[in-house]
């Protein structure tokens, strides 16, 4: 079983319009209310690819129930924390006219001491049972990264494989003092650089992934700098791998679907470049999801379009 | 025929028989539901505990909620007394021992009757003793009643 850990949800509300005039009232001519948040989306692509998946984190409010049901419905098992104040909203607007997608990202709601308590009681339980677990997207007021770490250490006493799915300032406050991360996928979103190092060109990525984080204690690490190529670095090889998105592609949700996608291919085959493959199929099926959800269509649509995908060692 | 794990709702919700009723009755208020399992620290479920089960501890027995006037100063404080008893206690001390867990492959038809003679309102579902999720009367009767039978 697999658990994801989303500790700043966001219920994702997609807004399309025609195109904005700002300074002027502009009316939506459809709108799609969905669940959200990096764990979130990553528990989503499991799902459909048929691994038992279990999202935990913290909800709140009026919207929460929907949240949850909308993740049952395509085979994700719920265990959040329920907090007395709303969680955040993200408005995604989409302007057709331009191609064009403008996030808004709430701040989250502040977690008081006694939910972070019940939270780690039920962590801990759920660590009996889980073979991964990953930990996704940013941190609320009142969550520090030394919580995350924590979370880690817990996990890495346990023996559970753990996935790090953050920003880079987590990163650095976590990735010490002896702490395992099976894959490191930082999240690089309107990010130039990761830690003052370059990594838009490809052939610089294995040295910096194996400077700043396998020497740290990541076996696998995950860059890119756009959301249709990605590069894989483990101590001995780098794959890198592009697939092509077409117009109008949705890329809501798509790095997260790359990373499920790689997790479930490689806790099976133990292939790199296979699971790298796969993980594009990810991408590519939710780039092309009919109804712009922030997860791939089906589990048969990823293994074909994964055969789309270009896929090479680079070192 | 339609099987629990078709109908059951995906939700591992629960508390241990260590905690607080106060957090037990939060838990119950902001989900908006009537019961829970009780997990141990291996997610097995060991009990149940419901909203009837905070409240018929926290009134006397002989304090009749639906006459009022038998309500007294007397009763009162010892309504206060119970509150601040009962609102520190733990579950294990309160949760009902008597559960009636279901398993995926149980028929939907098998848990309706269950429900029913026993009047239940949620039962958990269990794999190998584990919480997996739960099944609740009103999600039951919605597939009942949108597909016209069991089958």
């Amino acid at each position: 079983m697999f658990v994801t850990i989303t500790l700043n949800p966001a219920y994702d509300h997609l807004l399309y319009l025609h195109d904005v005039e700002i300074g002027q009232m502009n009316r939506t001519h459809s709108t799609i209310q969905m669940p959200g948040g990096k764990g979130v989306n990553v528990a989503s692509t499991l799902a459909i690819l048929g691994e038992e998946v279990v999202a935990t984190g913290f909800l709140g409010g009026q919207g929460s129930r929907m949240f949850e049901e909308a993740l049952r419905n395509i085979g994700v098992t719920t265990n959040f924390i329920y907090i007395n104040r709303e969680i955040r909203t993200d408005f995604y607007i989409i302007e057709e006219a331009q191609n064009r997608q403008t996030l808004f990202v709430e701040e989250g709601a502040p977690i008081e001491r006694r939910f972070l308590n019940s939270f780690k009681d039920n962590f801990d339980r759920l660590l009996t049972s889980a073979e991964l677990i990953e930990i996704g997207g940013s941190l609320p007021n009142g969550v520090s990264p030394a919580f995350v770490k924590e979370l880690i250490q817990t996990a890495n006493r346990k023996k559970v494989k753990v996935v790090l799915n953050v920003q880079e300032h987590i990163i650095k406050d976590c990735l010490c003092d002896g702490v395992r991360v099976f894959i490191l996928n930082p999240d690089m979103r309107g990010c130039e650089d990761l830690c003052g190092k370059n990594v838009c060109e490809i052939e610089l990525r294995p040295p910096v992934a194996r400077d700043l984080f396998i020497a740290k204690g990541a076996d696998m690490v995950i860059l890119n700098s756009h959301s249709f190529e990605y590069t894989v670095v483990t101590k001995d090889e780098a794959w890198h791998g592009e697939i092509e998105p077409g117009k109008s592609a949705n890329k809501l949700g798509v790095r997260d679907s790359l990373l499920g996608g790689f997790i479930h291919n490689y806790l099976k085959t133990n292939n790199t470049g296979e699971a790298l493959k796969y993980g594009l199929g990810a991408v590519l099926s939710t780039a092309r999801h009919k109804e712009h959800r922030n997860h791939p269509n089906s589990k048969a649509e990823v293994e074909e379009l994964r055969l789309m995908a270009k896929v090479r060692k680079v070192s | 025929m339609k099987k629990v794990k078709d109908i059951m709702s995906r939700d591992l919700t629960s508390v241990t028989e260590d905690t607080p009723l106060k957090d037990v009755a939060e838990v119950l208020s902001l989900r908006g539901i009537n019961g829970i399992p009780v997990v141990n620290n291996k997610n097995e479920v060991s009990g149940w505990i419901s909203e009837r089960d905070l409240i018929t501890n926290i009134f006397p027995e002989k304090v009749k909620i639906e006459n009022p006037d038998v309500i007294g100063l007397g009763n009162l404080s010892q309504v206060v007394k119970k509150l601040t008893q009962v609102g520190s206690a733990k579950v294990k001390d309160y949760m009902s021992k008597t559960f009636f867990p279901v398993k995926e492959d149980t028929s939907a038809a098998d848990v309706a009757e269950l429900m029913l003679h026993k009047d239940l309102k949620r039962v958990p579902v269990v794999r190998d003793k584990r919480l997996i999720g739960v099944v609740d009367r009103v999600s039951l009767a919605h597939i009942l009643l949108e597909e016209g039978s069991l089958d």
